[in-house]
Protein backbone atom coordinates (compact mmCIF):
# COMPACT_ATOMS: atom_id res chain seq x y z
CA UNK A 1 0.00 0.00 0.00
CA UNK A 2 2.89 2.31 0.68
CA UNK A 3 4.34 1.79 -2.72
CA UNK A 4 4.60 5.53 -3.32
CA UNK A 5 8.06 5.65 -4.74
CA UNK A 6 7.49 4.21 -8.16
CA UNK A 7 9.19 6.97 -10.08
CA UNK A 8 7.97 5.86 -13.46
CA UNK A 9 4.37 6.67 -12.57
CA UNK A 10 4.95 9.42 -9.98
CA UNK A 11 2.43 12.21 -10.23
CA UNK A 12 4.14 14.33 -7.59
CA UNK A 13 7.72 14.04 -6.50
CA UNK A 14 9.40 16.21 -3.89
CA UNK A 15 13.09 16.13 -3.01
CA UNK A 16 14.47 17.90 0.09
CA UNK A 17 11.73 20.49 -0.12
CA UNK A 18 11.63 23.33 2.35
CA UNK A 19 9.20 26.23 2.62
CA UNK A 20 9.70 29.43 4.53
CA UNK A 21 7.86 32.74 4.38
CA UNK A 22 10.11 35.76 4.31
CA UNK A 23 12.99 35.46 6.75
CA UNK A 24 11.00 33.24 9.13
CA UNK A 25 11.78 29.64 10.07
CA UNK A 26 10.97 26.81 7.69
CA UNK A 27 7.37 25.65 7.91
CA UNK A 28 8.29 22.46 6.11
CA UNK A 29 11.79 20.99 6.04
CA UNK A 30 13.40 18.28 3.95
CA UNK A 31 10.15 16.91 2.60
CA UNK A 32 10.64 13.87 0.41
CA UNK A 33 7.56 12.49 -1.23
CA UNK A 34 6.54 10.52 -4.26
CA UNK A 35 2.86 9.96 -5.04
CA UNK A 36 2.16 7.34 -7.65
CA UNK A 37 -0.56 7.66 -10.22
CA UNK A 38 -3.94 6.53 -8.98
CA UNK A 39 -3.06 6.67 -5.28
CA UNK A 40 -5.36 8.04 -2.56
CA UNK A 41 -3.97 9.77 0.55
CA UNK A 42 -5.24 11.71 3.45
CA UNK A 43 -3.12 14.63 4.57
CA UNK A 44 -3.21 15.29 8.28
CA UNK A 45 -1.47 17.42 10.85
CA UNK A 46 -2.26 20.01 13.44
CA UNK A 47 -3.34 23.51 12.45
CA UNK A 48 -0.28 25.40 11.26
CA UNK A 49 1.62 22.19 10.50
CA UNK A 50 1.90 23.20 6.85
CA UNK A 51 -0.91 21.22 5.18
CA UNK A 52 -2.06 24.16 3.09
CA UNK A 53 1.53 25.06 2.17
CA UNK A 54 2.18 21.51 1.02
CA UNK A 55 -1.05 21.45 -0.98
CA UNK A 56 -0.30 24.84 -2.53
CA UNK A 57 2.99 23.44 -3.83
CA UNK A 58 1.08 20.49 -5.25
CA UNK A 59 -1.38 22.74 -7.08
CA UNK A 60 1.50 24.91 -8.28
CA UNK A 61 0.49 28.06 -6.48
CA UNK A 62 3.77 28.18 -4.64
CA UNK A 63 7.33 27.22 -5.42
CA UNK A 64 9.53 25.70 -2.72
CA UNK A 65 12.13 27.81 -0.93
CA UNK A 66 14.54 24.98 -1.55
CA UNK A 67 14.53 21.50 -3.00
CA UNK A 68 12.75 20.39 -6.13
CA UNK A 69 9.13 19.61 -6.92
CA UNK A 70 8.06 17.66 -9.98
CA UNK A 71 4.45 17.42 -11.04
CA UNK A 72 3.47 15.07 -13.86
CA UNK A 73 7.20 14.65 -14.50
CA UNK A 74 7.85 18.38 -14.94
CA UNK A 75 10.21 20.14 -12.56
CA UNK A 76 8.13 23.13 -11.54
CA UNK A 77 11.20 25.06 -10.37
CA UNK A 78 12.12 25.63 -13.99
CA UNK A 79 8.71 25.59 -15.69
CA UNK A 80 7.57 28.81 -17.37
CA UNK A 81 4.16 30.38 -16.71
CA UNK A 82 2.41 28.83 -19.70
CA UNK A 83 3.76 25.39 -18.84
CA UNK A 84 2.51 25.78 -15.26
CA UNK A 85 -0.92 26.77 -16.58
CA UNK A 86 -1.05 23.64 -18.73
CA UNK A 87 -0.10 21.49 -15.71
CA UNK A 88 -2.77 23.17 -13.56
CA UNK A 89 -5.41 22.09 -16.07
CA UNK A 90 -4.77 18.51 -14.99
CA UNK A 91 -5.29 19.37 -11.33
CA UNK A 92 -8.59 19.84 -9.53
CA UNK A 93 -8.53 21.69 -6.25
CA UNK A 94 -11.16 22.05 -3.54
CA UNK A 95 -10.13 24.94 -1.33
CA UNK A 96 -10.95 25.18 2.33
CA UNK A 97 -12.44 28.65 1.74
CA UNK A 98 -14.01 27.48 -1.57
CA UNK A 99 -12.51 30.38 -3.56
CA UNK A 100 -15.60 30.87 -5.67
CA UNK A 101 -15.91 34.02 -7.71
CA UNK A 102 -18.62 36.06 -6.03
CA UNK A 103 -20.11 37.78 -9.07
CA UNK A 104 -20.41 34.56 -11.04
CA UNK A 105 -23.30 32.14 -10.82
CA UNK A 106 -22.88 28.56 -9.66
CA UNK A 107 -22.97 27.54 -13.33
CA UNK A 108 -20.23 29.99 -14.35
CA UNK A 109 -18.05 29.03 -11.38
CA UNK A 110 -18.24 25.36 -12.26
CA UNK A 111 -17.67 26.14 -15.96
CA UNK A 112 -14.42 28.04 -15.31
CA UNK A 113 -11.93 25.16 -15.83
CA UNK A 114 -13.64 24.24 -19.12
CA UNK A 115 -13.78 27.78 -20.41
CA UNK A 116 -10.13 28.55 -19.70
CA UNK A 117 -9.33 25.52 -21.87
CA UNK A 118 -11.41 27.06 -24.65
CA UNK A 119 -14.09 24.37 -24.72
CA UNK A 120 -17.09 24.90 -26.97
CA UNK A 121 -19.89 26.61 -25.05
CA UNK A 122 -22.50 23.94 -25.92
CA UNK A 123 -20.26 21.23 -24.51
CA UNK A 124 -19.61 23.40 -21.44
CA UNK A 125 -23.33 23.75 -20.85
CA UNK A 126 -23.93 20.03 -21.24
CA UNK A 127 -21.19 19.00 -18.84
CA UNK A 128 -21.88 21.64 -16.20
CA UNK A 129 -25.62 21.00 -16.17
CA UNK A 130 -24.99 17.28 -15.73
CA UNK A 131 -22.61 17.79 -12.86
CA UNK A 132 -24.80 20.38 -11.14
CA UNK A 133 -27.63 17.88 -11.28
CA UNK A 134 -25.42 15.28 -9.66
CA UNK A 135 -24.47 17.59 -6.83
CA UNK A 136 -28.15 18.48 -6.47
CA UNK A 137 -27.64 22.11 -7.37
CA UNK A 138 -29.56 22.13 -10.63
CA UNK A 139 -32.11 24.45 -9.06
CA UNK A 140 -29.41 26.94 -8.14
CA UNK A 141 -27.48 27.23 -11.38
CA UNK A 142 -27.97 31.00 -11.60
CA UNK A 143 -27.43 31.62 -7.87
CA UNK A 144 -24.34 33.52 -6.86
CA UNK A 145 -22.18 32.26 -3.96
CA UNK A 146 -23.55 34.95 -1.65
CA UNK A 147 -27.00 33.34 -1.81
CA UNK A 148 -25.76 29.77 -1.34
CA UNK A 149 -25.35 28.00 2.00
CA UNK A 150 -21.91 26.75 3.14
CA UNK A 151 -22.70 23.23 2.02
CA UNK A 152 -23.94 24.40 -1.38
CA UNK A 153 -20.80 26.47 -1.90
CA UNK A 154 -18.76 23.42 -0.98
CA UNK A 155 -20.57 21.38 -3.60
CA UNK A 156 -20.04 24.07 -6.23
CA UNK A 157 -16.34 24.10 -5.33
CA UNK A 158 -16.17 20.32 -5.64
CA UNK A 159 -18.05 20.32 -8.92
CA UNK A 160 -15.60 22.90 -10.25
CA UNK A 161 -12.67 20.74 -9.12
CA UNK A 162 -13.88 17.60 -10.87
CA UNK A 163 -15.59 19.04 -13.97
CA UNK A 164 -12.46 18.70 -16.06
CA UNK A 165 -11.78 15.11 -15.00
CA UNK A 166 -8.48 15.98 -13.26
CA UNK A 167 -5.55 13.59 -13.07
CA UNK A 168 -4.79 14.92 -9.62
CA UNK A 169 -7.45 16.00 -7.14
CA UNK A 170 -6.42 18.00 -4.09
CA UNK A 171 -8.96 18.86 -1.44
CA UNK A 172 -8.47 20.96 1.67
CA UNK A 173 -11.10 19.99 4.28
CA UNK A 174 -13.68 19.18 1.60
CA UNK A 175 -16.24 17.85 4.04
CA UNK A 176 -15.75 20.49 6.69
CA UNK A 177 -18.79 22.58 5.84
CA UNK A 178 -21.25 20.02 4.57
CA UNK A 179 -24.01 18.19 6.38
CA UNK A 180 -23.31 14.74 7.83
CA UNK A 181 -25.39 13.04 5.15
CA UNK A 182 -23.64 14.87 2.30
CA UNK A 183 -20.06 14.20 3.49
CA UNK A 184 -20.11 10.43 2.73
CA UNK A 185 -21.55 11.18 -0.73
CA UNK A 186 -18.70 13.58 -1.43
CA UNK A 187 -16.18 11.03 -0.22
CA UNK A 188 -17.76 8.41 -2.46
CA UNK A 189 -17.38 10.80 -5.36
CA UNK A 190 -13.66 11.12 -4.62
CA UNK A 191 -13.34 7.36 -4.30
CA UNK A 192 -15.10 6.84 -7.65
CA UNK A 193 -12.80 9.37 -9.28
CA UNK A 194 -9.82 7.56 -7.75
CA UNK A 195 -11.06 4.27 -9.15
CA UNK A 196 -11.09 5.93 -12.55
CA UNK A 197 -7.39 6.77 -12.18
CA UNK A 198 -7.38 10.14 -10.49
CA UNK A 199 -4.73 10.61 -7.84
CA UNK A 200 -6.37 12.05 -4.73
CA UNK A 201 -4.98 13.90 -1.72
CA UNK A 202 -7.43 15.07 0.91
CA UNK A 203 -6.37 17.28 3.79
CA UNK A 204 -8.60 16.68 6.78
CA UNK A 205 -8.87 16.82 10.55
CA UNK A 206 -11.69 14.30 10.60
CA UNK A 207 -10.62 11.10 12.36
CA UNK A 208 -13.95 9.56 11.39
CA UNK A 209 -13.28 10.13 7.73
CA UNK A 210 -9.82 8.59 8.05
CA UNK A 211 -11.12 5.57 9.92
CA UNK A 212 -14.07 5.07 7.53
CA UNK A 213 -11.88 4.93 4.46
CA UNK A 214 -8.83 2.73 4.40
CA UNK A 215 -6.27 4.91 2.75
CA UNK A 216 -2.73 5.85 3.79
CA UNK A 217 -2.13 9.07 5.59
CA UNK A 218 0.50 11.75 4.98
CA UNK A 219 1.07 13.29 8.38
CA UNK A 220 2.87 16.58 8.93
CA UNK A 221 4.64 16.88 12.26
CA UNK A 222 7.62 18.91 13.46
CA UNK A 223 8.06 20.39 9.97
CA UNK A 224 8.53 16.90 8.52
CA UNK A 225 6.36 14.34 6.78
CA UNK A 226 5.52 10.78 7.82
CA UNK A 227 3.37 8.26 6.01
CA UNK A 228 0.97 6.14 8.05
CA UNK A 229 -0.46 2.91 6.77
CA UNK A 230 -4.26 2.72 6.37
CA UNK A 231 -6.17 2.46 9.63
CA UNK A 232 -3.04 2.98 11.66
CA UNK A 233 -3.84 5.95 13.88
CA UNK A 234 -1.27 4.89 16.46
CA UNK A 235 1.59 5.39 14.09
CA UNK A 236 2.54 1.73 14.10
CA UNK A 237 4.14 0.95 10.81
CA UNK A 238 5.07 4.54 10.25
CA UNK A 239 7.35 5.06 7.39
CA UNK A 240 9.39 8.25 7.52
CA UNK A 241 9.60 9.81 4.15
CA UNK B 1 -16.67 9.18 -15.87
CA UNK B 2 -20.10 10.60 -15.47
CA UNK B 3 -21.83 7.27 -15.84
CA UNK B 4 -19.85 5.90 -12.93
CA UNK B 5 -20.26 8.89 -10.68
CA UNK B 6 -23.98 9.09 -11.29
CA UNK B 7 -25.00 6.33 -8.80
CA UNK B 8 -22.93 8.01 -6.11
CA UNK B 9 -25.31 10.90 -6.04
CA UNK B 10 -28.35 8.76 -6.53
CA UNK B 11 -30.17 11.44 -8.43
CA UNK B 12 -31.99 10.53 -11.56
CA UNK B 13 -30.29 11.72 -14.68
CA UNK B 14 -33.39 13.47 -15.82
CA UNK B 15 -33.69 15.08 -19.19
CA UNK B 16 -31.81 18.33 -19.09
CA UNK B 17 -34.01 21.32 -18.84
CA UNK B 18 -33.65 23.78 -21.64
CA UNK B 19 -32.33 26.48 -19.37
CA UNK B 20 -31.19 29.76 -20.81
CA UNK B 21 -27.75 30.43 -19.42
CA UNK B 22 -26.31 33.90 -19.51
CA UNK B 23 -22.55 33.83 -19.55
CA UNK B 24 -21.09 36.44 -17.25
CA UNK B 25 -17.63 37.86 -17.75
CA UNK B 26 -15.16 36.33 -15.33
CA UNK B 27 -13.58 39.74 -14.90
CA UNK B 28 -16.32 42.39 -14.53
CA UNK B 29 -14.25 45.04 -16.23
CA UNK B 30 -17.02 46.92 -18.03
CA UNK B 31 -18.71 47.98 -14.83
CA UNK B 32 -15.62 48.61 -12.77
CA UNK B 33 -14.75 52.03 -11.40
CA UNK B 34 -11.96 52.47 -13.92
CA UNK B 35 -14.08 51.83 -17.01
CA UNK B 36 -15.92 55.17 -16.87
CA UNK B 37 -12.61 56.97 -16.42
CA UNK B 38 -11.20 55.15 -19.43
CA UNK B 39 -14.17 56.09 -21.61
CA UNK B 40 -14.06 59.77 -20.61
CA UNK B 41 -10.31 59.91 -21.14
CA UNK B 42 -10.48 58.30 -24.57
CA UNK B 43 -13.38 60.61 -25.52
CA UNK B 44 -11.25 63.65 -24.64
CA UNK B 45 -8.20 62.20 -26.40
CA UNK B 46 -10.15 61.43 -29.59
CA UNK B 47 -11.74 64.89 -29.50
CA UNK B 48 -8.32 66.57 -29.24
CA UNK B 49 -6.86 64.19 -31.77
CA UNK B 50 -9.65 64.77 -34.30
CA UNK B 51 -9.52 68.57 -34.01
CA UNK B 52 -5.71 68.66 -34.19
CA UNK B 53 -5.59 66.12 -37.00
CA UNK B 54 -8.14 68.10 -39.00
CA UNK B 55 -5.83 71.10 -38.54
CA UNK B 56 -2.81 69.13 -39.75
CA UNK B 57 -4.72 67.75 -42.73
CA UNK B 58 -6.03 71.22 -43.60
CA UNK B 59 -2.52 72.63 -43.46
CA UNK B 60 -1.37 69.78 -45.67
CA UNK B 61 -4.08 70.56 -48.19
CA UNK B 62 -3.14 74.23 -48.05
CA UNK B 63 0.55 73.44 -48.58
CA UNK B 64 -0.35 71.22 -51.50
CA UNK B 65 -2.36 74.03 -53.09
CA UNK B 66 0.36 76.55 -52.47
CA UNK B 67 3.04 74.29 -53.89
CA UNK B 68 0.95 73.72 -57.00
CA UNK B 69 0.52 77.47 -57.39
CA UNK B 70 4.28 77.99 -57.11
CA UNK B 71 4.99 75.40 -59.74
CA UNK B 72 2.10 76.24 -62.06
CA UNK B 73 1.66 79.98 -62.10
CA UNK B 74 3.25 83.39 -61.91
CA UNK B 75 2.11 86.98 -61.96
CA UNK B 76 3.31 89.77 -64.20
CA UNK B 77 2.70 93.22 -62.84
CA UNK B 78 2.49 96.30 -65.09
CA UNK B 79 3.22 99.51 -63.19
CA UNK B 80 0.74 102.33 -63.93
CA UNK B 81 1.81 105.15 -66.26
CA UNK B 82 2.75 108.40 -64.53
CA UNK B 83 1.04 110.52 -67.19
CA UNK B 84 -0.97 113.28 -65.41
CA UNK B 85 -3.83 112.87 -67.86
CA UNK B 86 -5.83 109.96 -66.43
CA UNK B 87 -7.22 108.79 -69.78
CA UNK B 88 -3.77 108.84 -71.39
CA UNK B 89 -2.28 107.13 -68.36
CA UNK B 90 -4.78 104.28 -68.66
CA UNK B 91 -4.18 103.93 -72.38
CA UNK B 92 -0.39 103.87 -71.86
CA UNK B 93 -0.66 101.32 -69.08
CA UNK B 94 -2.89 99.08 -71.25
CA UNK B 95 -0.43 99.42 -74.11
CA UNK B 96 2.39 98.22 -71.85
CA UNK B 97 0.15 95.37 -70.72
CA UNK B 98 -0.48 94.32 -74.34
CA UNK B 99 3.24 94.31 -75.08
CA UNK B 100 3.85 92.08 -72.09
CA UNK B 101 0.95 89.81 -73.18
CA UNK B 102 2.50 89.49 -76.64
CA UNK B 103 5.77 88.30 -75.08
CA UNK B 104 4.05 85.87 -72.77
CA UNK B 105 1.69 84.39 -75.35
CA UNK B 106 4.59 83.77 -77.75
CA UNK B 107 6.43 81.59 -75.23
CA UNK B 108 5.96 77.80 -75.55
CA UNK B 109 6.27 77.24 -71.80
CA UNK B 110 3.24 79.42 -71.10
CA UNK B 111 -0.16 77.79 -71.35
CA UNK B 112 -2.27 80.85 -70.69
CA UNK B 113 -1.72 84.55 -69.94
CA UNK B 114 -4.82 86.55 -69.02
CA UNK B 115 -4.96 90.11 -67.67
CA UNK B 116 -7.19 90.64 -64.66
CA UNK B 117 -10.36 92.54 -65.56
CA UNK B 118 -11.30 95.83 -63.91
CA UNK B 119 -13.84 94.01 -61.76
CA UNK B 120 -11.24 91.48 -60.60
CA UNK B 121 -8.82 94.27 -59.74
CA UNK B 122 -11.54 96.15 -57.85
CA UNK B 123 -12.26 92.98 -55.87
CA UNK B 124 -8.58 92.60 -55.03
CA UNK B 125 -8.28 96.11 -53.57
CA UNK B 126 -11.75 96.15 -52.04
CA UNK B 127 -10.54 94.96 -48.58
CA UNK B 128 -8.30 98.00 -48.34
CA UNK B 129 -10.30 100.73 -50.12
CA UNK B 130 -13.87 99.53 -49.55
CA UNK B 131 -16.87 99.35 -51.92
CA UNK B 132 -17.83 101.74 -54.72
CA UNK B 133 -14.39 102.45 -56.09
CA UNK B 134 -13.69 102.85 -59.80
CA UNK B 135 -10.36 101.37 -60.87
CA UNK B 136 -10.10 103.88 -63.70
CA UNK B 137 -9.76 106.70 -61.19
CA UNK B 138 -6.79 105.10 -59.46
CA UNK B 139 -3.16 104.62 -60.51
CA UNK B 140 -3.14 100.91 -59.72
CA UNK B 141 -0.90 98.37 -61.43
CA UNK B 142 -2.35 95.93 -63.95
CA UNK B 143 -1.93 92.24 -63.26
CA UNK B 144 -1.48 89.42 -65.74
CA UNK B 145 -2.23 85.96 -64.38
CA UNK B 146 0.08 83.45 -66.10
CA UNK B 147 -0.41 79.72 -66.13
CA UNK B 148 2.67 77.68 -66.98
CA UNK B 149 2.53 74.49 -69.05
CA UNK B 150 2.53 71.40 -66.89
CA UNK B 151 6.06 70.07 -66.49
CA UNK B 152 7.61 73.07 -68.29
CA UNK B 153 10.98 74.18 -66.94
CA UNK B 154 10.71 77.94 -67.30
CA UNK B 155 13.76 80.20 -67.03
CA UNK B 156 12.50 83.13 -64.92
CA UNK B 157 15.61 85.24 -65.61
CA UNK B 158 15.10 84.86 -69.36
CA UNK B 159 11.42 85.71 -69.01
CA UNK B 160 12.20 88.82 -66.96
CA UNK B 161 14.77 89.90 -69.58
CA UNK B 162 12.31 89.46 -72.47
CA UNK B 163 9.60 91.37 -70.64
CA UNK B 164 12.04 94.18 -69.80
CA UNK B 165 12.95 94.38 -73.50
CA UNK B 166 9.27 94.67 -74.41
CA UNK B 167 8.25 97.12 -71.70
CA UNK B 168 10.16 98.63 -68.81
CA UNK B 169 6.95 98.79 -66.75
CA UNK B 170 6.65 94.95 -66.35
CA UNK B 171 7.95 92.95 -63.44
CA UNK B 172 7.68 89.21 -62.75
CA UNK B 173 6.56 87.78 -59.45
CA UNK B 174 6.80 83.99 -59.25
CA UNK B 175 5.35 83.98 -55.65
CA UNK B 176 8.28 81.96 -54.39
CA UNK B 177 9.57 84.40 -51.82
CA UNK B 178 6.38 85.00 -49.87
CA UNK B 179 5.03 81.50 -50.42
CA UNK B 180 8.24 79.97 -49.10
CA UNK B 181 7.84 81.96 -45.90
CA UNK B 182 4.22 80.88 -45.60
CA UNK B 183 5.16 77.27 -46.24
CA UNK B 184 7.86 77.44 -43.58
CA UNK B 185 5.32 78.87 -41.15
CA UNK B 186 2.76 76.21 -42.05
CA UNK B 187 5.39 73.48 -41.71
CA UNK B 188 6.19 74.77 -38.23
CA UNK B 189 2.52 74.64 -37.24
CA UNK B 190 2.28 71.15 -38.72
CA UNK B 191 5.23 69.88 -36.67
CA UNK B 192 3.70 71.45 -33.56
CA UNK B 193 0.35 69.78 -34.28
CA UNK B 194 2.02 66.42 -34.92
CA UNK B 195 3.84 66.79 -31.60
CA UNK B 196 0.47 67.38 -29.93
CA UNK B 197 -0.88 64.23 -31.60
CA UNK B 198 2.11 62.20 -30.41
CA UNK B 199 1.60 63.61 -26.93
CA UNK B 200 -2.12 62.69 -26.98
CA UNK B 201 -1.25 59.12 -28.00
CA UNK B 202 1.40 58.88 -25.27
CA UNK B 203 -0.90 60.28 -22.57
CA UNK B 204 -3.75 57.98 -23.66
CA UNK B 205 -1.51 54.92 -23.69
CA UNK B 206 -0.04 55.90 -20.33
CA UNK B 207 -3.49 56.36 -18.81
CA UNK B 208 -4.65 53.00 -20.18
CA UNK B 209 -1.48 51.44 -18.76
CA UNK B 210 -2.14 52.78 -15.25
CA UNK B 211 -5.90 52.11 -15.46
CA UNK B 212 -5.16 48.51 -16.42
CA UNK B 213 -2.65 48.12 -13.62
CA UNK B 214 -5.15 49.49 -11.11
CA UNK B 215 -7.79 47.15 -12.44
CA UNK B 216 -5.41 44.19 -12.15
CA UNK B 217 -4.96 45.07 -8.50
CA UNK B 218 -8.73 45.28 -8.00
CA UNK B 219 -9.31 41.90 -9.63
CA UNK B 220 -6.26 40.14 -8.22
CA UNK B 221 -8.37 37.57 -6.35
CA UNK B 222 -10.33 36.56 -9.45
CA UNK B 223 -7.19 36.44 -11.58
CA UNK B 224 -5.51 34.16 -9.04
CA UNK B 225 -8.48 31.80 -9.24
CA UNK B 226 -8.37 31.86 -13.03
CA UNK B 227 -4.69 30.98 -12.89
CA UNK B 228 -5.41 28.13 -10.50
CA UNK B 229 -8.01 26.83 -12.95
CA UNK B 230 -5.28 26.71 -15.61
CA UNK B 231 -5.79 30.04 -17.33
CA UNK B 232 -2.73 31.37 -19.11
CA UNK B 233 -1.78 35.04 -18.89
CA UNK B 234 -3.03 35.36 -22.46
CA UNK B 235 -6.55 34.38 -21.33
CA UNK B 236 -6.63 37.24 -18.81
CA UNK B 237 -4.90 39.64 -21.20
CA UNK B 238 -7.46 38.90 -23.93
CA UNK B 239 -10.34 39.76 -21.59
CA UNK B 240 -8.68 43.07 -20.73
CA UNK B 241 -7.85 43.77 -24.37
CA UNK B 242 -11.42 43.05 -25.49
CA UNK B 243 -12.96 45.17 -22.77
CA UNK B 244 -10.52 48.06 -23.27
CA UNK B 245 -11.14 47.98 -27.02
CA UNK B 246 -14.93 48.19 -26.53
CA UNK B 247 -14.71 50.94 -23.90
CA UNK B 248 -12.23 52.93 -26.01
CA UNK B 249 -14.46 52.55 -29.06
CA UNK B 250 -17.45 53.89 -27.11
CA UNK B 251 -15.41 56.75 -25.66
CA UNK B 252 -13.89 57.43 -29.07
CA UNK B 253 -17.29 57.66 -30.75
CA UNK B 254 -18.43 60.15 -28.10
CA UNK B 255 -15.26 62.20 -28.66
CA UNK B 256 -15.78 62.08 -32.42
CA UNK B 257 -19.42 63.10 -32.09
CA UNK B 258 -18.28 66.25 -30.27
CA UNK B 259 -15.28 66.83 -32.56
CA UNK B 260 -17.15 66.84 -35.89
CA UNK B 261 -19.37 69.87 -35.12
CA UNK B 262 -16.33 71.56 -33.61
CA UNK B 263 -14.33 71.04 -36.81
CA UNK B 264 -17.22 72.42 -38.86
CA UNK B 265 -17.45 75.37 -36.46
CA UNK B 266 -13.73 76.14 -36.84
CA UNK B 267 -13.97 75.71 -40.62
CA UNK B 268 -16.93 78.07 -40.71
CA UNK B 269 -14.98 80.69 -38.69
CA UNK B 270 -11.97 80.24 -41.00
CA UNK B 271 -14.11 80.83 -44.08
CA UNK B 272 -15.23 84.12 -42.66
CA UNK B 273 -11.60 85.31 -42.67
CA UNK B 274 -11.06 87.26 -45.88
CA UNK B 275 -8.01 86.83 -48.09
CA UNK B 276 -8.63 83.55 -49.82
CA UNK B 277 -5.76 81.72 -48.14
CA UNK B 278 -7.69 79.90 -45.43
CA UNK B 279 -10.47 78.92 -47.81
CA UNK B 280 -8.04 76.63 -49.59
CA UNK B 281 -7.66 74.52 -46.43
CA UNK B 282 -10.48 72.11 -47.17
CA UNK B 283 -10.54 68.52 -45.95
CA UNK B 284 -10.81 65.90 -48.66
CA UNK B 285 -12.95 62.78 -48.51
CA UNK B 286 -9.87 60.76 -47.56
CA UNK B 287 -9.09 63.21 -44.75
CA UNK B 288 -12.61 62.74 -43.37
CA UNK B 289 -12.24 58.99 -43.57
CA UNK B 290 -9.07 59.25 -41.46
CA UNK B 291 -10.85 61.41 -38.88
CA UNK B 292 -13.91 59.15 -38.75
CA UNK B 293 -11.56 56.18 -38.28
CA UNK B 294 -10.06 57.69 -35.12
CA UNK B 295 -12.31 55.80 -32.64
CA UNK B 296 -11.21 52.53 -34.24
CA UNK B 297 -7.59 53.68 -33.98
CA UNK B 298 -8.09 54.59 -30.30
CA UNK B 299 -9.71 51.20 -29.78
CA UNK B 300 -6.70 49.46 -31.32
CA UNK B 301 -4.25 51.46 -29.18
CA UNK B 302 -6.29 50.67 -26.03
CA UNK B 303 -6.49 46.99 -26.94
CA UNK B 304 -2.76 46.60 -27.54
CA UNK B 305 -1.79 48.69 -24.51
CA UNK B 306 -4.10 46.73 -22.20
CA UNK B 307 -2.97 43.38 -23.62
CA UNK B 308 0.75 44.01 -23.16
CA UNK B 309 0.26 45.75 -19.81
CA UNK B 310 -1.55 42.68 -18.45
CA UNK B 311 1.05 40.28 -19.83
CA UNK B 312 3.92 42.32 -18.44
CA UNK B 313 2.28 43.01 -15.05
CA UNK B 314 1.19 39.42 -14.44
CA UNK B 315 4.67 38.23 -15.28
CA UNK B 316 6.05 40.62 -12.68
CA UNK B 317 3.45 40.35 -9.92
CA UNK B 318 2.18 36.78 -9.83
Amino acid sequence: MLNDTNKTTAIIEMQNVGIRYGQGPEILSDIKLSLRKGSFHFLTGKSGAGKTSLLSMMYLSQKPSRGSVSVFGHNVNFANRDALAMLRRKIGVVFQDFRLIDHLSAFDNVALPLRVCGMDEREVKKRVMELLQWVELDRSIQATPATLSGGEKQRVAIARAVINRPELLLADEPTGNVDNDIAPKLMKLFVELNKLGTTVVIATHSEKLISDFAYPRLHLQNHGLKIFAPNDPSGMGVRHV
Amino acid sequence: MHQMILPVWGCAMSKQKNVFITRHEELPLKNSSTSLFLQIMVAIAVFLFAVTLSGVLSINAMLRNWNESILGSLTVQIMPSTNINPEKAIAETLAHQNKALDVLRNMNEIEKAEPLTDKQLEKLIQPWLGDGIDIKDLPVPRIIDVKIQKGADIDFMDLAYKLAQATPMASVDNHKLWLNKLIQFADGIKILALSVLALVIMITSGAIFYTTQTSLGLHKYTIEILHLMGAKDTYVAQQYAKCSAILALKGGLIGLAIAIPTIFGIASLAHQIEGGIISEAKLSGLDWMVIVGLPAFASLIAMLTAYYTVKQTLQRLM
